[in-house]
């Protein structure tokens, strides 16, 4: 250890208070920042989680050209050929198969256009949310071809009820007349309006005979492990298409992709939270300016001294440095340390805020939120506290190499 | 007080040289339209819906009657037959032999494509909306084959619920619609059908081939070829019902 950096240690703890409550305050920053943007991510990651288990998935595999305009006629040929490929690939939590088509719907009273979704009942629970989703009836059996799930503002609009028939006339994938009588079997509420009102969802092999579409399906949706492997599973299901060569005609587009205003939504929101860690930030910096300042006005006497028995300026400087350094690591080590240890209390506990369980379910969304603790939440913040007091100790340092011995030693 | 006069003289003759062509415009439109409709016709036409990777062809026939009334039930290919769709004045019902019901098409769907072609329900129609709804210009004549050929341009009247924001139409002078170009908003072309091939049929001229083309796709579109027409003085009423509709003799 250097002499200078000794007598940097020794020198920070002559003012034990001054010292400590400089620390505090860099260590509650640190804290703060580390918990605040745990939980700003952690509340991105379930928003898009929720979003994604609705209806998009985390990741489609489509045909090139579907998701820009979804044409009956865009369909993945063999949906066993891509499922075959989904589960050679790790970091997949699940995925089904869905086709969709635009087609009337009418009750005896109504008709509307709606976009009518064959699923696959068993797959599509492991996927979305839709099985909890139900309010009223149930959810799709195994071997349900002809039965619908309905939204709730459509069944209103229709007028209709569990056990009543549903007629559905569209156009098929060879541009055929596609018509079907469907039972209703379920309602349900997503709490989105334009998917309440707009969506019927039957069975995929129901669909495929009505719709003349073979065997042939419109969407993969796949769920990853965690929003963090959908990169990567990316990538992966990419590669793997890329060596099959046939395959060159489909996209896997993920739910930035899929839904650009989600993603919109969240850097919007990033934003505003971000200009509040620049408040936070400043109110530190100036506390921190403040407090070197004091001290290389208090120690004028005592700088004087050095410089009068031949230290150099250069050492000097180096030497009120490396106090700085010492004190605001000491403070956001223990910031990163404490911070980190709150957030991980609560990634397990959750957060509860009373009164909103019954409108976050509504929306699918669990009545906790969990703060989500990573390298960037964790670092991000400490090492801009780091940045901003090592500029604020530097306009004292500056002031001190002004000092001329005689002077200095005649003050206080 | 001279000089106002002849402004107010230049003015007159200005504002009735337009209302005359606006008028003039106006009858042009409405009696093409009602060439094309005539009293009652009962006809055979294959429509093809081309894709830039596909095409499908299908058999349909159609019964008109005065100016709202359409009953169209297609006949081929099998898998299809009998499904029918029927309009008059009160709206439009799709029929289909499979679940063997009656649907009511709702006003939102008028703009939608029928039996997915470029034609919209509203096309098919052949509603008065055209002459209704719109101001007619003759923006002005050219020679083809010997006859004129009448260019009118047609703008939306304020307040009117129209879905296209200028059409051009070009009339041949025997009444015959050659061409109808639909136009956005913005002016920019959306569709454009077209008319050709010109035959004597029962005792009237008529294009027997017809095609709406998307402006933004060369490689889509829908053509009407006919093959047979037969405008006739009148149909029984009873043919644009809807148990006709259900039970159209197929």
């Amino acid at each position: 250890m250097s002499i200078e950096l000794k007598m940097a240690w020794r020198n920070i703890w002559r003012n034990p208070r001054r010292t400590l409550l400089t620390i505090a305050a860099i260590a509650f920053a640190s804290m703060i920042l580390v918990f605040m943007l745990s939980f700003q991510l952690g509340c991105y990651e379930t928003m898009i989680n929720t979003s994604v288990k609705i209806s998009t998935g985390h990741l489609q595999v489509q045909a090139k050209g579907y998701l820009d305009d979804k044409k009956i006629r865009l369909v993945i040929k063999d949906p066993d050929q891509v499922a075959k490929v989904l589960d050679t690939v790790k970091g997949i939590d699940a995925y089904t198969f869905r086709a969709s088509g635009f087609s009337l719907v009418s009750s005896n009273k109504r008709t509307y256009g709606v976009v009518v979704i064959g699923i696959d009942p068993i797959k599509e629970a492991r996927v979305s949310t839709i099985k909890s989703l139900i309010r009223k009836g149930n959810y799709l059996k195994k071997d349900d071809e002809y039965t619908a799930l309905i939204g709730e503002h459509l069944s209103n609009n229709l007028k209709v009820d569990i056990n009543d028939e549903l007629i559905i006339l569209g156009q098929g994938r060879d541009g055929s007349i596609a018509a079907a009588v469907l039972t209703i079997k379920g309602i349900f509420d997503s709490g989105i309006d334009e998917f309440d009102r707009n969506v019927i969802m039957m069975g995929l092999k129901g669909f495929q005979e009505t719709f003349s579409m073979g065997k042939s399906v419109h969407e993969t949706i796949i769920t990853a492990d965690s929003l963090g492997d959908v990169a990567r599973v990316k990538q992966e299901i990419k590669a793997c298409f890329a060596n099959a060569r046939e395959d060159g005609y489909l996209a896997v587009p993920d739910w930035m992709e899929i839904m650009p205003g989600l993603l919109q939504g969240i850097q919007m929101d990033l934003v505003s939270g971000i200009i509040m860690y620049i408040i936070l930030i400043i109110v530190v910096a100036f506390s921190i300016f403040n407090t070197f300042l004091m001290a290389v006005f208090e120690r004028t006497r005592e700088f004087g001294v050095m410089m009068a028995i031949g230290t150099s300026p250069l050492r000097m400087t180096k030497l009120v440095m490396f106090e700085s350094i010492c004190m605001t690591t000491v403070g956001i080590v223990l910031g990163i340390i404490v911070g980190s240890l709150v957030t991980l209390y609560f990634q397990n506990k959750g957060i509860y805020i009373a009164g909103t369980e019954d409108i976050l379910k509504q929306y699918g969304i669990p009545d906790r939120l969990y703060p989500r603790l990573s390298l960037i939440s964790a670092s991000a913040g400490p090492l801009i506290v780091f940045m901003i007091t090592f500029v604020s100790s530097v306009f004292p340092v500056l002031k001190l190499r002004k000092l001329k011995p005689v002077e200095a030693m005649t003050k206080g | 007080m001279r000089r106002t006069m002849l402004i107010v003289v230049i003015l007159f003759f200005a504002v009735s040289s337009q209302v005359l062509a606006q008028m003039n415009a106006e009858t042009i439109v409405k009696n093409a339209f009602d060439y094309w409709r005539g009293e009652a016709s009962v006809s055979t036409s294959i429509m093809t819906i081309h894709r830039s990777d596909w095409e499908r062809s299908m058999t349909i026939k159609t019964w008109t009657r005065g100016e709202s009334d359409s009953l169209f039930v297609i006949t081929k290919p099998a898998k299809d037959r009998g499904n029918g769709t029927l309009k008059t004045g009160n709206g439009m019902w799709m029929y289909n032999p499979k679940v063997n019901r009656v649907i009511k098409l709702p006003p939102s769907m008028m703009s939608q494509g029928w039996q997915g072609s470029d034609f919209s329900n509203n096309d098919l129609a052949k509603s008065d909306s055209l002459i209704k709804d719109y101001v007619h210009t003759l923006e002005g004549t050219k020679a083809d084959q010997g006859k004129n050929i009448y260019l009118i341009k047609s703008m939306p009247k304020p307040d009117a619920p129209v879905i296209w924001g200028m059409i051009k139409l070009s009339i041949r002078e025997d009444n015959i619609l050659l061409s109808e170009a639909f136009f956005d908003e913005d002016f920019k072309a959306v569709k454009i059908m077209t008319a050709w091939d010109i035959r004597k049929t029962s005792d009237k001229l008529f294009p027997m081939k017809w095609k709406m083309q998307k402006s933004d796709a060369i490689d889509e579109y829908t053509q009407f070829v006919y093959e047979k027409i037969d405008f006739i003085k009148s149909l029984r009423k009873t043919i644009f019902t809807r148990a006709n509709l259900k039970n159209s003799g197929l």
